[in-house]
């Protein structure tokens, strides 16, 4: 039995036998409970990837698509997450792009969606193909700016928000938490929407720099990842590197997580890769090509693609060699600055050959 | 001196929906033909807007061509980048004065569908991204300017999941919905603009491409579509200049404005 209300139509809709599912992503007294039941108390809390996700991860657990489906994104976490055979995780984020091929390794059974895909390069279609075989249900269904509303929520205490976002669209009829209701604060009629406050049970956060406790630095869009962690009832920070807390504090601007909310301090450089890190790398627009055009095509493919680069790479080390090793990381770099008018490249070249079946290049820019 | 090229059916979109933006608006930007269309203006007749991002990025220095709306591109030394609640936020505020956005599918009231084709939520045709951005672009932007392909699969009575609400079912039936704004104000397609006539909401045409005609542009669209008083006026055509900047600065690697062969 569920001691939430949902609505009917919804669950009707999305065939959700026992809504009892859904109410830990809205239940703020566990989630309360959680953030009081941890050591409040400023202590190391550093250790390796896979220690961080064997301790914190659990099966069933809801996890969050953090960063911006492949920007700050801590695929590296998410890799670890499928060696360890992490099981009928739900997954909740905007955008949720990342829970796609999770699916097909069972570490993502269940899916709070938003937007899966890669803009213009198409709708992912491995995504479309689980939903058909229900390898993968649909628990509710957002678009990016009310969950994002759902998150803040979270962050601010608030119980939820009142929003202007899905009044009139499908959308609403398959959310189960989104109520449609009068403003109390307006005499005329003026239909809102009621967007709860969101409570993950475990988010990954890659950042640029923390400490060993935890106070970790962004650069870039943080988009919904304060919030997240704010939320989450547990905190993994994966950093590309640590530094003393000192210099959090000489350069504490962009330090938007506090080290309370954290539960493991993870040094993990590249745990982005093969996504955009602001500032550090550019993403390997190759490797998300020949993902998106040839690995989504079949869940052969997509074994296939993912055997070679996830399963049989230990770490990101591992990852990055396979992109191309150093050569990779100077040239990634270099384009990650000139993107963001860091260096004086004004005439860098960002022409590239996209990926075509069959023209694999050893370095994938 | 070498004739330039004609502007394709993509080049020609672009520039069309650039036109839609005035000089100083703020205008916030999808990926694709919005951002090319943008970008375009700016380096055009519109060299003030500021140009906001979903991800975050808030007037950028305009660089490349953004790979995606999370592209480095996007907060190129921004002055600031915010939160994603905060940047649809601003726009329900009263910040943002246009928005661009693509479709799967459209009906006559500018109702969007970027979830599915085939109507059955569990067991679709085909399963698309879903809403992203654009239910809360149109649910809050006081502009909406939506953009695509014009053909009869996509230009449709009814799509098949309001994702983003138009102008819902037509009077004043998005307002009575709950919700701000003029809504969709224009639809930009390689047939033309079109409106929406401001009692029925009704699409309509507004202007025509060149060599099109109302018949041929309603054998492309799978509803009736409303015909405008008097003399269809024709669309404007880029020219040499504007097409040299499209081509040599706005999107040199054609990334979004190439059509293969052409």
């Amino acid at each position: 039995m569920s001691s939430f209300s949902y609505s009917r139509e919804a669950l009707e809709n999305l065939r959700i036998a026992d809504p009892a599912i859904l109410d830990p992503l809205v239940d703020i007294e566990s989630a309360r409970k959680a953030h009081l039941r941890k050591d409040h108390a400023k202590r190391d809390k550093r250790m390796s990837i896979r220690e961080a996700v064997a301790e914190f991860v659990q099966d069933g657990d809801i996890a969050t698509d953090s960063g911006f489906a492949y920007v700050r994104t801590p695929h590296q976490a998410y890799f670890e997450m499928m060696r360890q055979g992490k099981k009928r995780l739900h997954f909740i984020g905007s955008p949720n792009t990342n829970q796609s091929y999770l699916i097909n390794y069972g570490v993502c059974a269940y899916s709070h969606n938003s937007y899966v895909g890669a803009e213009m390069r198409g709708s992912d279609r491995n995504y479309s193909r689980q939903l058909l075989n229900g390898k993968v249900a649909i628990l509710s269904e957002w678009s990016h700016g009310s969950m994002a509303q759902g998150f803040k929520a979270a962050q601010l205490g608030a119980p939820g928000v009142f929003s202007k976002q899905l009044l009139g669209s499908d959308i609403l009829r398959f959310n189960p938490y989104v109520k449609v209701m009068q403003n109390p604060m307006r005499v005329d009629p003026d239909p809102v929407t009621f967007i709860p406050a969101l409570y993950p049970d475990v988010t990954v956060i890659h950042v640029h720099a923390a400490d060993k406790y935890g106070n970790a630095r962004i650069y870039g869009p943080a988009v919904n990842d304060v919030a997240l962690a704010a939320s989450a009832r547990k905190v993994i920070i994966t950093a590309e590197e640590i530094v003393p807390e000192t210099d959090i504090r000489y350069n504490n601007k962009g330090v938007v997580i506090p080290f309370v909310y954290v539960d493991a301090v993870v040094e993990l450089p590249y745990g982005a890769v093969p996504g955009n890190m602001p500032g550090c790398y550019y993403w390997s627009r190759q490797w998300w090509e020949k993902f998106l055009r040839w690995g989504t095509l079949s869940d052969e493919n997509i074994r296939e693609f993912l055997d070679y680069w996830v399963m049989d790479s230990k770490d990101p080390f591992d990852f990055v060699e396979k992109l191309g090793g150093a050569k990779w990381v100077a040239l990634s770099r270099r384009m990650t600055k000139t993107a963001e008018y860091d260096n004086e490249d004004d005439g860098y070249d960002f022409a590239y050959q996209s990926y075509k079946p069959g023209s694999d290049s050893g370095i994938y820019y | 001196m070498e004739a330039a090229k004609p502007a394709n059916p993509l080049e020609m979109i672009a520039y069309v929906l650039s036109l839609q933006i005035r000089d100083h608006q703020v205008v916030y930007v999808g990926t694709g033909l919005p951002m090319v269309a943008a970008i375009l203006a700016r380096k055009t007749h519109a060299p003030h807007i500021t140009m906001v991002y979903e991800s975050g990025g808030q007037d950028p220095i305009p660089g490349d061509m953004p790979w995606s709306v999370g592209d480095p591109f996007t907060w190129r030394k921004a002055a600031l980048i915010q939160e994603m609640a905060y940047s649809f936020a601003q726009a329900y505020n009263g910040y943002v004065d246009i928005a661009f956005l693509g479709f799967a599918q459209v009906d006559m009231y500018g109702n969007v569908n970027t979830h599915q084709i085939g109507t059955d939520f569990l067991h679709p045709k085909v399963r698309l991204t879903g809403s992203g951005g654009n239910n809360d672009l149109t649910s809050v932007t006081e502009n909406i300017v939506l953009v695509g392909l014009h053909t009869p699969d996509k230009f449709l009575p009814r799509v098949d999941f309001i994702t983003s609400v138009g102008h819902l079912n037509g009077g004043n039936s998005r307002r009575e919905a709950g919700l701000p704004g003029n809504g969709p104000v224009a639809v930009v397609t390689n047939a033309g603009v079109l409106d929406f006539e401001p009692a029925t909401k009704r699409m309509r045409v507004q202007s025509l491409q060149p060599g099109m005609t109302f018949e041929f542009a309603q054998m492309c669209t799978g509803f009736e579509l409303l015909r405008p008083e008097g003399d269809i006026p024709v669309t404007p055509v880029p020219d040499r200049a504007v097409l040299d900047i499209l081509r040599t600065e706005v999107d040199p690697h054609g990334i979004f404005t190439k059509i293969p062969g052409l």
